[in-house]
């Protein structure tokens, strides 16, 4: 049987040889296919991956709380339901978290929109956070030149990113110059260290944001405290289940047992960033599939042709002492190998894609077995679901007729 | 199975039937055969166009599943055998040999002969190994590697006969085998068929030539269906197993006999 399976195989080798452009023709359908789904999953892993390395980087001894109940419908996320509600998260729950045993530091961000000027303006879009002096430790944020916040010093002090810096005054040596956000003037004291990540948990792209000190923060929004996240660090890792437990219970104390929170540590804090990718790639999976369905259309097709071309074969074959089974497992085989051929070229030129892509973008894909095994499997599957019933009708060839053919 | 001092008939056709079409278009291309064939025979079918004889063969080659009538090979009635069966009996017992050649145009010589051996799971190293050394036999050794469609009518029916020799089959059907030859071509195929008769194959050969029949030990002629004339010819190996066995003082006279002769 283990001979037989090679002898199919070669034979199957010899007989795509043959016929080299049909056979091409037939496996590019598959490789488009698997290629699309390549280079999907290869590029949502790594936007997946570069949040749950931050978050590991920061030693995962990190927690976050985001306002909202908690959802794992990533099409409800991109809809945006929350971009707008006013935060559930309050000063209140702030002091509290901050008040639990082994919590370390709690940092929360508000982010507020609005415009932000220098010796010209900046984009319409520059992320205006309001925190405290801890994100610094929290989120480890670098500085290249001057202070971090500071609340000890005047109120309207500000930490610029280095693109913003550059966008704002032509450098990155931004220090003791004087910007205005939404109209009121903010003195640089530092500027931070060029991450290069405008994808993180934080939702914010340092290298472009004003950072302010949360009091005057809400001095720029009505005097309220609109925060969008709170971001705690316990002391140690071993300690932060239970400071998760003891956050969960102390706000939902503060919310009055409404649970309009969620408290995320690991690879969930990745996941509200990762759902826009989850729901792209979801869609172009979705595509991807059908691409890959006409591919095994294609290959049926080319199949019962071959079937067609090589009756009398079959009836060689079959008086020569080849059984039913020997029969489907040829023709079986070949269509594997036509799909499975076209899974493995796809896979490769997927990769290639989502290297092509990734020097548009700030992340790359992720080289991991899950991807290859979608892609061999998947090519399995269609191989074998679209290829058994060419098979199944060369083995039910009635060998005298068969040898009859073009006589 | 009660041990008989003789061995069972190779073939041994009971009142069989093999009817094409229904209603009206019904017709039987084979109306009741009694055939008993003995291992060793040389048998040659004649008969004119459409009289049965490619049908016979087909039946006697386990291609034909859909027969009325009762066929035992090698005294197993192969009525009750699953289609898995039969190909290994295919693959192990029979040897085809075709008018047309039948060779597989886009393999090479020795991977045609080697065909039948992929069926027994042999490696492909042994496959070759065998296919090769019959060729040789068959003189077509510096052939091996030529395509089909570069061999001549009687190399590439030289080809088939290897091909169906490869798996030392105990019956030989031969289907019109010197129809698409000319007759230098068809004495060098026939020497070899005779030769495989004297090494004691069991030979079945369906032709229209009665030139051929020379080389035969039985003549059976077939007319609509049904058998027409049964000619035995001399020499005839095969009629010592239909008769009684031998006696012990017979078997060493042809025992010493054979002795002599080499």
């Amino acid at each position: 049987m283990r001979f037989l399976f090679l002898i199919h195989l070669q034979n199957a080798r010899q007989s795509i040889k043959s016929n080299r452009l049909r056979s091409f023709l037939t496996m590019v359908g598959i490789t488009i296919g698997v290629a699309s789904i390549t280079t999907i999953m290869a590029l949502s892993a790594g936007a997946n991956k570069i949040v749950s390395t931050q978050v590991d980087a920061l030693g995962g001894n990190i927690a976050v709380v985001r306002p909202g109940a908690p959802t794992n419908d990533a099409f409800s996320q991109l809809a945006g339901d929350h971009q707008f509600a006013a935060s559930t998260l309050t000063d209140i729950d702030v002091a509290s978290i901050k008040d639990i045993e082994h919590v370390s530091a709690v940092a929360p961000l508000m982010v507020i929109g609005g415009a932000v000027s220098g010796n010209s303006d900046a984009p319409a879009n520059t992320p205006i956070v309001a925190t405290t002096p801890e994100l610094q430790a929290v989120s480890n944020i670098q500085i290249a030149d001057g202070q971090f916040l500071d609340p000890n010093l005047i109120a309207s002090t500000a930490v610029i990113g280095p693109q913003l810096s550059v966008n704002l005054f032509g450098t990155e040596h931004s220090i003791g110059q004087t910007i205005r956000v939404k109209g009121e003037p903010f003195t640089i004291i530092g500027v931070m260290k060029r991450t290069n990540s405008p994808i993180n948990y934080n939702n914010v792209d340092f290298d472009n944001a004003v950072l302010i000190n949360l009091e005057s923060g809400r001095a720029l929004n009505q005097g309220s405290s609109h925060l969008q996240q709170i971001n705690v660090q316990s002391d140690s890792v071993t300690h932060l289940t239970s400071v998760i437990t003891t956050i969960n219970k102390t706000l939902l104390r503060n919310h009055l047992n409404e649970v309009d929170f969620a408290v995320l540590s690991g690879t969930q804090v990745a996941q509200p960033t990762s759902r826009i990718f989850t729901a792209i790639a979801g869609v172009s999976v979705a595509i991807a599939a059908i691409s890959l369905i006409v591919g095994g259309v294609g290959i049926m097709n080319i199949m019962l042709v071959s079937v067609a071309e090589r009756t009398r074969e079959i009836g060689i074959r079959k008086a020569l002492g080849a059984s039913n089974r020997d029969i489907v497992a040829q023709f079986l085989i070949e269509s594997l190998v036509l799909s499975i051929g076209g899974g493995v070229a796809g896979y490769l030129l997927g990769y290639a894609v989502a290297f092509a892509i990734s020097t548009f973008l700030t992340f790359d894909p992720i080289l991991n077995w899950e991807v290859a095994g979608v892609a061999i499997g998947v090519s399995l599957i269609i191989g074998t679901l679209f290829g058994i019933y060419p098979a199944i009708r060369a083995a039910r060839r009635d060998p005298i007729s068969a040898l009859r053919q073009y006589e | 199975m009660a041990k008989s001092a003789s061995p069972p008939p190779v073939i041994e056709l009971r009142d069989l039937h093999k009817r094409f079409g229904i209603g009206d278009a019904e017709h039987f291309a084979i109306d009741g055969i009694d055939l008993t064939i003995q291992k060793g025979e040389f048998i040659a079918i004649m008969g004119p166009s459409g009289c049965g004889k490619t049908t016979l063969l087909n039946v006697l080659g386990l291609l034909d599943n859909s027969i009325e009538g009762e066929y035992l090979l090698n005294g197993k009635p192969i009525a009750s055998l699953s289609q898995r069966r039969k190909a290994k009996i295919r693959s192990e017992e029979i040897g085809f040999v075709f008018q047309s050649f039948n060779l597989i145009s886009r393999l090479n010589v020795i991977d045609n002969v080697a065909l039948p051996l992929i069926y027994k799971g042999m490696s492909k190293l042994k496959r070759e190994k065998k296919a090769s050394k019959i060729l040789h036999d068959f003189h077509l050794g510096e052939r091996e590697f030529y395509m089909p469609s570069q061999l001549s009518g009687g190399q590439m029916q030289r080809v088939a006969i290897a091909r169906a020799l490869v798996n030392e089959p105990s019956i030989i059907l031969a289907d019109e085998p010197t129809g698409n030859l000319d007759s230098h071509a068809s004495h060098i195929i026939m020497e070899e068929l005779s030769d495989l008769h004297q090494k004691g194959n069991t030979i079945i050969m369906v032709t229209h030539n009665p030139n051929l029949t020379t080389y035969a030990s039985r003549v059976i002629t077939m007319l609509d269906g049904k058998v027409d004339t049964d000619t035995f010819r001399l020499p005839l190996p095969a009629r010592e197993s239909t008769k009684k066995p031998l006696g012990n003082t017979t078997k060493k006279k042809l025992a010493r006999k054979k002795k002599d002769t080499k």
